[in-house]
């Protein structure tokens, strides 16, 4: 017997169903399933699972990430990517030729680098990568951060919202999978999308978010 | 009692309690690295708990700082939440619950058990499930919950306080102390009635969690 329905709120604790049919997020006990996180269920013919509403970013492999350079040695680079514990970049994961001994030459502290989550260890440390056409390391220093379980808000339907976005602001956006969000382009474009992304952080339960954006560049070109 | 979650900005997790005339606030901040390194447990993540009473929470001026009953409510704050968080999740890291009470009028570590418990779930902690607590104790013959600071000092001598901490949809006991004396009937009386005490705070912090969530907007 299922007690909750699809894209109910619950709370650490409360009990989901009792066919012993649970997946992410949520615990067994004598084949009941119950709820381990404060976050929405997702139901489906496979069972039940809860995804959380907050918490720290849990780096998954494959994750395309934007991390900030907090230390350089003469091997690797320590990167902040928000998540428990800072991870490293070895040498030989980027992609373009490097002298030793003078890393901070092509990376150096306080740098942005867009780079993928390749090894995850148990203690949720992990490792990240630049090999790859798609990895670089970003010009500017304009970040923004969201709490990464309200990016798919972010993104839309197909992209929808991140599309409108750039489209309105005529800025280069770059999503982090961890949260952190890379934007580039003129200062009001910049302060507009800035604003728009703090827009769809606070109301990212509401729906019809994209009216509500379109809305908020209206009024941004009625000021200008 | 009123109950509030997502209060404090910078932490990962807040919560604030409020039952009767006695308020807590609590933090929570991480997963994160432990610090100090040699507490670290490589199957399972630890949780410190700092419990302080505000300078201006009692009529004489509480002195600031970590004291031994401080000490002794975060241990019994701690062995609480170690229940309740699924600890062997997180190996090799560290949770910090900053707990402070901004009002006292007797029942304390109840409602910093509470609000700490909560401020746990809105940092996103996988948990068994949610602690409510509540104290229980006697006035002249009757049983009652949540006592005031009068109304534990009723009888000079023998004063009879059980703060208890339930799990309320597992049925189980997180925290059971016992100051003064009770017979071994009346202290069955008290936990049964603590259960119900508890259930009702239970909805209370399952509705405040949610309530955050639901209508961030409007606030």
């Amino acid at each position: 017997m299922i007690h909750v329905k699809n894209y109910e709120m619950v709370t650490p604790g409360e009990l989901l169903s009792e066919d012993g049919k649970g997946l992410n997020g949520t615990y067994l006990e004598d084949n009941r399933v119950f709820s381990k996180f404060l976050g929405m269920v997702q139901t489906n013919e496979k069972g039940i699972s809860v995804s959380p509403l907050s918490g720290v970013y849990r780096p998954r492999e494959g994750d395309d990430v934007i991390g900030q350079i907090v230390e350089v040695s003469s091997k690797y680079w320590v990167v902040d990517i928000d998540a428990q514990y800072y991870t490293r970049l070895d040498v030989r994961d980027v992609n373009f030729r490097v002298d030793f001994d003078d890393l901070d030459k092509y990376i150096d502290r306080g740098d942005l680098i867009y780079a993928r989550v390749f090894r995850v260890y148990a203690n949720r440390a992990a490792d990240v990568s630049m090999r790859g056409t798609k990895y670089f390391k970003l010009p500017s220093k304009m970040i923004a951060k969201v709490d990464p379980v309200k990016l798919p808000r972010l993104i839309g339907k197909d992209g929808a919202m991140i599309n409108l976005i750039k489209q309105e602001t005529h800025c280069e956006i770059i999503l982090g999978q961890n949260g952190v969000i890379w934007v580039d382009g003129e200062e009001t474009g910049k302060s507009a999308a800035l604003a728009a992304i703090k827009l769809v952080e606070e109301r990212y339960h509401e729906q019809d978010l994209v009216e509500k954006v379109k809305e908020l560049f209206e009024n941004v070109r009625r000021t200008i | 009692m009123e109950a509030e979650t997502g209060i404090i900005e910078n932490a990962n997790g807040s919560a604030r309690f409020k039952i009767g005339k006695t308020e807590a606030i609590a933090a929570v901040y991480g997963p994160s690295e432990v610090k100090p390194k040699h507490l670290e447990k490589v199957d399972r993540g630890i949780i410190l708990c700092k419990y302080d009473m505000m300078p201006f929470s009692v009529p004489d001026r509480a002195k600031p700082g970590i004291d031994r009953r401080d000490m002794e409510i975060g241990e019994v704050i701690t062995n609480a939440l170690n229940r309740a968080v699924l600890l062997e999740e997180m190996p090799r890291s560290m949770i910090a619950v900053n707990v402070y009470v901004s009002q006292a009028d007797a029942g304390t570590r109840c409602a910093s058990l509470t609000a700490a418990s909560m401020a746990c779930a809105d940092a996103g902690l996988p948990m068994r499930d949610l602690v409510a607590s509540v104290a229980g104790g006697k006035i002249g013959d009757s049983i009652c919950l949540d006592l005031t600071k009068e109304e534990e000092d009723f009888h000079e001598a023998a004063a009879t306080d059980v703060p208890m901490g339930f799990l309320p949809s597992k049925n189980e006991i997180v925290l059971l102390q016992l100051d003064g004396k009770v017979t071994r009937e009346d202290l069955r009386k008290i936990i049964e009635i603590g259960k119900m005490g508890a259930a009702r705070i239970y909805e209370l912090e399952k509705k405040a969690l949610k309530r955050r969530f639901l209508n961030e907007s409007k606030t």
